[in-house]
């Protein structure tokens, strides 16, 4: 007897799915995100999740995406590649998600790229910068948005050619993101000026992600002879570094500093006057960089619900989001292929500017900025003053150089 | 000269810290038997709350002060309800419940208080920094220099010369005839678990000021302060010291003379002192 409820639950719940699978006039389009939600990076993941919420429910509130509701599911990638995977497995196996979006980490990215080939399912990039995701492994089912190591390399070495420093190094995260900032930096820096010189890899400091006491690093760049350092560490290793740098007198003036990531707000709102006035720092995103009416729309709408100003991260997600929604207006569904199709080429609008997504090798050509940070009496953070802005063309290598073969 | 002393101040600073932390998990594993995976949590709960009293009452000091009781208030009722059931039993059964402890308090903390970084002020009094030849050298990490010995010391002579420390040695050594002669061992028990977490959160109280406040910050420590126990020799405080001032050690000089290795130089370590002296530097024989 028992047997037979537990076979007619089991019919019921089929009966459940099937139903449920029927009605597939109103299904929702579902869009699969992930994040680091755990951690010490999880603050990434919170300002994303804001940013994509926030885009959703403008695009509900507008009648979804061709008529349907959208709906969000998001992970949990931790930062790690396994996880990474096994996540957006799920997201799309399991939940049958439309398109996957997200990815923090520059390990996760190229880790999960090919994964996408076989699940033939889109995936936006919105925050990994590693270049090979749109360079020598990309594909046709990943795309990006959001600045890779190449563009905001080379802004950063732009700036660096006006600074006066000769002899540079590098405090970088122990792993590609930090190493290939260090490659390309040397060698766009060295193009700009055939003079610089640069550390050789024994000197410079790169650290595992789990430091939290960076003191022999600062004592390292402090005792060499270089007197410019280009900084990658980025979330929780940056405020470390930034904060114990300064209490050993490295922001003293004897140095120039390049922060690729200084300017996150996650980055910002944990420091606040502790980040030192002066410093350039780099992002992918900054809300005060332009005036135009769909960013001060994003940055009030973020700003009156969430109660902070939108960090790069909240923006990549948002940016996503109504990136993914102009494709299906274009294509006039959500049918994955056609997604893929219609995103390449596609020019969009964002609070960061116009982007255009290469169709030749998925990267987005956008615009980016730098800064010098400054204090605004009126604002919790540190702001950008003066703003660097450089036009998406002039930063983005040519398709050639990236060595991705799509076309 | 003016680089060497840095890299000594720096593997100093770094190693007190973990000594600090190391001593309550090798402590609570010396008396009772017990391998705690949340210790790293009791950390983290130390640091997050000196940060919250720093944020109700604006000192450093009753946070240090308060913080550090109300994680080992908790953990009493830890070892009470749910660990004590368990010591009959294998050991992997509390190892599963401290990593699930671990998991919980991870969570709960980012309930709590979000998945932001949190930064925490130093106490006046030792937010400065001292001339350091050309360059400077921040007070606070002198403090822990001076901090992590004076801690180590006044543990080492609890446990050697007062009637309580001396019961607690003789309860870890025997347990049986212990109880024999009278000792209350359960109710000591709770007591050493209370103090191992004490420990962990005056850890975490003492790094708040000196790294950024944010969840899981106790795994990252965890890893390194089972080392430190491992090479020093579980359930000895010498060994707390010497293995937390290696490791310190290797973390400063590794990173300038040795960048490529500096990752792997601790669990290098590690291996040789499993390969060659199992019981570790100071470990009683087996």
């Amino acid at each position: 007897m028992k047997k037979m409820g537990f076979a007619f639950l089991l019919a019921i719940g089929f009966g459940l799915v099937i139903a449920g699978s029927g009605i597939a006039a109103d299904k929702p389009v579902k869009i699969g995100f992930a994040y680091i939600m755990s951690g010490p990076f999880a603050t990434y993941g919170q300002f994303a999740k804001q940013g994509a919420e926030l885009a959703i429910d403008e695009i509900n509130q507008a009648g979804g995406i061709n008529g349907r509701k959208v709906e969000a599911l998001f992970e949990d990638d931790a930062g790690k590649p396994d996880v990474g995977i096994r996540v957006i497995r799920k997201l799309v196996y399991e939940n049958g998600v439309d398109i996957v979006m997200g990815i923090d980490s520059s390990g996760v990215a190229s880790a999960v790229a090919p994964v996408m080939k076989e699940l033939k399912t889109p995936l936006i990039i919105t925050h990994a910068a590693v270049p090979d995701v749109t360079g020598t492994s990309c594909n046709r089912y990943t795309f990006r948005i959001s600045l890779n190591i190449n563009q905001n390399i080379a802004m950063a070495s732009t700036i660096a050619a006006d600074m006066k420093a000769k002899t540079w190094t590098t405090a970088g995260p122990d792993y590609s993101f930090g190493h290939q900032s260090w490659e390309y930096f040397q060698k766009y820096l060295s193009k700009k000026k055939p003079d610089a010189v640069f550390l050789p890899a024994a000197d410079v400091a790169f650290s595992p992600s789990a430091t939290t006491d960076f003191s022999a690093y600062v004592t390292k760049i402090m005792n060499s002879k270089a007197d410019g350092v280009l900084v990658s560490l980025w979330g929780g290793n940056l405020i470390d570094f930034v904060r114990q740098a300064a209490d050993m007198g490295f922001f003293d003036g004897k140095r120039e500093i390049l922060m690729t990531l200084g300017a996150a707000t996650e980055v910002l709102y944990a420091l606040q006057e502790k980040m030192p006035e002066g410093i350039w720092v780099g992002t992918r995103y900054w809300f005060q960089a332009n005036d135009t009416p769909i960013n001060k729309a994003f940055v009030d709408a973020y700003f009156k619900r969430f109660k902070v100003y939108p960090s790069y991260n909240a923006h990549g997600a948002y940016g996503a989001v109504k990136t993914y929604a102009a494709a299906a207006a274009k294509a006039k569904t959500v049918d994955k292929e056609k997604i893929v199709d219609a995103l390449e080429g596609l020019s969009i609008e964002l609070p960061v500017g116009k982007i255009t997504i290469r169709p030749e090798d998925h990267q987005a050509v956008t615009d980016g900025v730098w800064g010098k940070t400054a204090v605004d009496a009126q604002m919790p953070i540190r702001i950008l003053k003066p703003i660097r802005a450089f036009a998406g063309k002039d930063i983005t290598p040519p398709v050639e150089e990236t060595g991705c073969k799509l076309k | 000269m003016e680089g060497l002393l840095a890299n000594v101040l720096n593997g100093l600073s770094w190693g007190m810290l973990l000594f600090l932390i190391s001593m309550g998990l090798t402590t609570i594993f010396g008396v009772m038997g017990v391998l705690n995976f949340a210790h790293g949590s009791l950390f983290m709960l130390g640091a997050y709350l000196s940060m919250q009293f720093v944020r109700w009452v604006g000192s450093f000091w009753i946070g240090l002060l308060l913080g550090p009781p109300i994680v080992a208030g908790l953990s009493i009722l830890l070892e009470r309800f749910l660990l004590r059931p368990l010591y009959g039993r294998d050991v992997s059964f509390q190892l599963l419940l401290t990593f699930g402890v671990m998991l919980f308090l991870d969570d709960g903390v980012r309930l709590i208080w979000g998945a932001a970084y949190h930064v925490v002020d130093p106490p006046p009094l030792l937010s400065g920094v001292i001339p350091f030849f050309s360059q400077s050298y921040p007070v606070y990490r002198l403090f822990l220099v001076v901090l992590g010995p004076l801690v180590g010391i006044a543990l080492w002579a609890f446990f050697a010369f007062t009637r309580w420390g001396k019961i607690l040695r003789a309860a870890a050594m025997d347990r049986q005839m212990a109880e024999i002669v009278g000792v209350r061992v359960p109710a000591m028990f709770t007591a050493v678990f209370g103090f191992g977490a004490w420990l962990a959160a005056l850890g975490g109280a003492l790094a708040a000021p000196h790294q950024s406040v944010g969840p899981a910050m106790g795994e990252r420590i965890i890893i390194e302060s089972f080392i430190v126990v491992v090479i020093g020799g579980m359930g000895s405080f010498p060994g707390a010291f010497v293995g937390a001032l290696i490791l310190g050690m290797l973390n400063s000089f590794g990173t300038t003379l040795l960048p490529d290795v500096q990752m792997a130089l601790p669990y290098i370590l590690l291996a040789v002192i499993l390969l060659t002296r199992p019981r570790g530097l100071f470990g009683a024989e087996a």
